[in-house]
């Protein structure tokens, strides 16, 4: 492990953030803004505003369609964005991507694999994309199905595999190159409670090795279970950013939904929103 | 960019591909047991058959109604056919014949020739819808043939004349061309058919799964997340059909080379002499690799624009039907390779094909379709490369294009899918309605009543339904003064370009009189220049506006300008249904298309319109003015060094036009 291994603190206390030293994920003003068929421009992010840090597992908070998907494809370039700017481990999105890339495991739920690959041959692949030498390659490989418990069907077509096996092959692509930040969207849509449970011991790993993790979801418990910090985030802008210790504080809620339930209605007055929607 | 990393990707996905049976059985498998099962089964077969319907024989009836010395050599004659029969019964003769209890009927009449001389006539009764039909009249005029000489003969011996006379004229056929040239004449008509066909299926095939299909499996996000560039990605997926594809080409040529091989020396025809032309097979080869990768980057940018693996197979359809019309060229006859040609893709390499097949290529030729494609290929993997850096191409969604939306929201009605569908339909409506008007006796009023009628009124009725806003939707505004003062001066040259292009396309694809006739037909009708103006200028001037540049323009906006442009002139191009004047109508669509969207006024796509087809109809109507003759030589083809200067005039109007119409751009951006 690389010298990010230092932080190994797995409490969820509510400690500043100046505690966690620089900021991993750094997010400014970021704007994305699509075109309309119709005419005109839809903005799925809206001015979003946020900061990660060394050890720290943050969560982005929202219904569908509140821009999170969006927000995590700007940071991980896949989109450009339309305003704003953001950095990973202080390298800008934009005019370093291939660099930002280098320093980011992405993993989502609902993520395809090649069927056709053996399990190895598949992390193998990326690997290489991420510029890694075939010899620490294999011994991350080595590491990782240590860790995972991999052994027994690394060697096998990712066609045969179950759904769990197919979801640690992805955890082992997702972090195959080291990355210091790991961004999760919705890592466990779709997936079954023994197979999120994986997801969810991995995530927790990554905080225990230092890593800065970003995660989405629309899952109150998931939120509560996991993060160090909530972003709330609705129809594209940032309604709250705080521990879930403030948030319960400064709204006088203490169930997560009952916070959430708040804020959107302080955004939007007129709209009913109740927490059976999610 | 990392070439590394490229090759990274080109070596898994052809991991993947051969790891699949089906792709693995089509493209290596397949091929190398059906040739041999083609050529030796079915030539086996086929020896087989014709002898076995040669033993069965027919039953031919006889009856010579002359009955004289010579009639009867005719019928000895027959008699000698082998397993002729006649029939059991020698009566009702024509009822057996239409009972199919005999299979052909010959009747011997002696008759008085207009020359005054007693001849015969014999008239033969077979079915040459059927196999036997066809093999009973091939072996009684083997028969007469034989007959004929010999009654001639006695005829002349009558006269006392002698019957050498009948060998007085000898003709000898010298064949110079070799057994080699003959067989690859054969093979320059099927190779290179066979060969764009199997480079453009198989790339096809390979190329819908690896972009379409990495979404479809929800891969594409993976890999664009991971440390490898687009254009990386790109070329490792390119690479893999380029590869895919050729593997797909030498494995068929392999087997189909080794079948031939076998069928030769097995079917005992004399190979002496006879040599599979290897070494054209080798530059074959070489000509195929520019044209497979111009594929696999039209097919890779198809791929890439698709969402499902389904939608890239439909895309790819149309380019592959269009591809294997093309590639046809080779089995059309006394159309060979020239320069203009040479730049055509497909057709270029089909025709070089068949010139080294028979060893009569020009260096300059093989040179220019080698280049001309390169350029080529060069444009679509640039364009695959900007699509693959486009978010909207990459994570496109589904529209709600339905019905019930359209009612809801009238936007939405204009998607490219609907612009085809309207478009395929007044295709059809135009062939078929529209041949239907014109096939009375008044050609001019029927092209009047086809353009009111199937062009104009179907998009004005639409409007009406939807309560769209007419002006608006086709842009019905006149454009400024100075926009429209220019018009003429590029309008005019625009037509003189078109005409010079139509002329050096006709001295490759001469127009047949028949059209020239139907042309002029048209133009007799009425003598009044005035008339023909108004019916073969201005009416469609307005009438193929309001369709294309007004309505179906408005289909394909949303997906950018110039695609609508393109498209539009594309179908202005296909509606006139001729194939060679598709380059002419499509260049002169894209003209009128650029007008419109610049000048955001259909007016201005309707002057340049009826003024170049009233430019044709003028020099129609007075061929013999002073002016046609000067603008035009003694031939009746315009000078050729007027193209300079026209072509200047043509781009200066333009840019100017281009500035005048800056503003209007901008503000439409807003």
């Amino acid at each position: 492990m690389t010298g990010i291994a230092r932080m190994t603190s797995s409490s969820t206390d509510s400690r500043s953030v100046d505690e966690y030293g620089e900021a991993m994920i750094s997010v400014k003003n970021l704007v994305k803004e699509f075109s309309q068929r119709q005419g005109g421009k839809f903005r799925a992010v809206d001015e979003v505003s946020f900061q990660a840090y060394r050890g720290e597992i943050v969560c982005l908070l929202g219904v569908n369609g509140a821009g999170k998907t969006t927000t995590m494809r700007l940071l991980s370039t896949v989109f450009k964005p339309s305003g704003g700017s953001a950095e990973i481990c202080g390298y800008d999105i934009h005019r370093e991507a291939q660099k930002v890339r280098e320093n980011l495991g992405f993993l989502s739920g609902d993520t395809g694999l090649y069927n056709r690959l053996r399990a190895r041959e598949f992390i193998r692949y990326f690997g290489r994309l991420y510029g890694t030498e075939d010899a620490v390659i294999t011994r991350r490989i080595r590491e990782m199905a240590d860790l995972l418990d991999m052994h027994e069907f690394l060697d096998r077509k990712i066609e045969f595999l179950s759904s769990g096996m197919k979801q640690k092959v992805s955890i082992a692509r997702s972090i195959i190159h080291d990355p210091p930040v790991m961004i999760f969207d919705e890592p466990t849509s779709g997936l079954d409670i023994l197979t999120s449970r994986n997801i969810v011991a991995f995530i927790r790993d990554c905080k225990k090795r230092g890593k800065c993790v970003l995660f989405s979801t629309h899952i109150m418990r998931e939120a509560e279970r996991l993060a160090d910090r909530i972003v709330l985030i609705h129809k594209g802008k940032v309604l709250a950013d705080d521990t879930l210790e403030n948030l319960r504080l400064n709204t006088g809620q203490t169930d997560l939904d009952d916070i959430f339930v708040y804020f959107v209605n302080r955004f939007t007055d007129d709209m009913e929103v109740t927490a059976d929607e999610f | 960019m990392s070439f590394k990393k490229a090759l990274t990707v080109y070596r898994k996905e052809l991991l993947e591909l051969f790891r699949d049976r089906r792709t693995l059985f089509t493209t290596i498998i397949l091929p190398l047991i059906l040739y041999p099962l083609i050529f030796v089964g079915y030539s086996a077969l086929m020896t087989r058959q014709t002898g076995v319907l040669e033993q069965k024989g027919a039953i031919i009836a006889v009856v010579d109604s002359a009955d004289d010395a010579s009639s009867r050599i005719i019928v000895s004659h027959l008699d000698k056919i082998d397993h002729f029969k006649p029939p059991e019964i020698k009566d009702q003769i024509q009822q057996q014949y239409d009972d199919k209890f005999i299979d052909g009927i010959v009747t011997i009449r002696d008759t008085t020739l207009t020359s005054g001389i007693n001849g015969y006539q014999i008239s033969v009764q077979f079915d040459r819808a059927t196999d036997k039909g066809r093999m009973i009249i091939d072996k009684l005029r083997r028969a007469f043939a034989s007959a004929e000489k010999e009654v001639l003969s006695g005829m002349l011996q009558e006269r006392g004349v002698s019957d050498k006379l009948l060998d007085a004229m000898i003709v000898k056929e010298i064949d110079t061309s070799t057994r080699q040239k003959k067989m690859g004449m054969v093979l320059g008509m099927i190779l290179p058919y066979l060969m764009i066909v199997l480079l453009v299926t198989s790339a096809a095939v390979v190329a819908a799964d690896l972009v379409a299909g990495e979404k479809e499996r929800k891969t594409l996000e993976t890999l664009l997340v991971s440390a490898v560039a687009r254009n990386e990605i790109v070329l490792g997926k390119y690479l893999t059909i380029i590869t895919f594809a050729f593997l797909n080409v030498v494995i068929n040529l392999f087997s189909l080379f080794f079948s031939m091989k076998y069928m030769l020396s097995m079917s005992g025809i004399q190979t002496e002499g006879v040599k599979i032309p290897l070494e054209g097979f080798g530059i074959l080869l070489l000509a195929m690799i520019p044209l497979a990768t111009l594929f696999a980057a039209i097919l890779l940018s198809i791929s890439t624009f698709s969402r499902h693996m389904k939608e890239a197979r439909s895309y790819e359809q149309p380019l592959l039907m269009v591809t294997i019309m093309l590639a046809m060229i080779s089995f059309f006859p006394a159309i060979e390779m020239n320069k203009l040609l040479a730049l055509v893709p497909v057709i270029n390499i089909s025709l070089l094909f068949k010139a080294v097949m028979i060893n009569e290529y020009q260096l300059s030729h093989l040179l220019l379709t080698i280049g001309s494609t390169v350029v080529y290929d060069i444009l679509a993997i640039w364009m695959t490369i900007r699509l693959f850096n486009s978010e909207g191409v990459l994570f496109r969604v589904d529209d709600d294009t339905s019905i019930k939306n359209i009612r809801k929201e009238k936007r939405s009605l204009f998607n490219p899918f609907y612009g085809l569908v309207y478009f395929t339909l007044s295709l059809l409506v135009w062939f078929y309605l529209g041949m239907l008007l014109q096939s009375g006796k008044d050609k001019l009023e029927g092209l009047v009543q086809s353009q009111l009628l199937l062009i104009l009124l179907p998009v004005l009725l639409i409007i009406r339904i939807l309560k769209l806003k007419a002006n608006e939707v086709l842009r019905f505004k006149l454009p400024k003064a100075n926009q429209l003062l220019l018009l003429p001066f590029i309008a005019i040259p625009a037509m003189l370009i078109v005409a010079y292009l139509m002329q050096s396309i006709n001295m490759v694809f001469p127009i047949s009189q028949k059209y020239i006739e139907s042309m002029q037909a048209l133009m007799n009708i009425s003598a009044n220049p005035w008339i023909l103006l108004l019916t073969l200028a201005l009416l469609p001037g307005i009438c193929e506006e309001v369709l294309f540049r007004g309505w179906l323009m408005r289909f394909y906006e949303s997906s950018g300008k110039v695609i609508a442009v393109v498209c539009t002139a594309l179908f202005f191009a296909v509606f006139h249904l001729d194939p060679v004047r598709l380059l002419p109508t499509f260049l002169l669509g894209l003209l009128l298309g650029y007008l419109t969207i610049r000048s955001g006024s259909i007016i201005s796509s309707m002057i340049s319109h009826t003024i170049n087809n009233g430019f044709a109809v003028l020099v129609a109507s007075f061929e013999g003015a002073w002016i046609i003759r000067s603008l035009f030589g003694a031939s009746g083809q315009i000078h050729h060094w007027m193209m300079p200067p026209v072509v200047l005039i043509f781009i200066i109007a333009l840019l100017m036009f281009h500035k005048a119409t800056a503003n209007k751009e901008l503000k439409c951006v807003e």
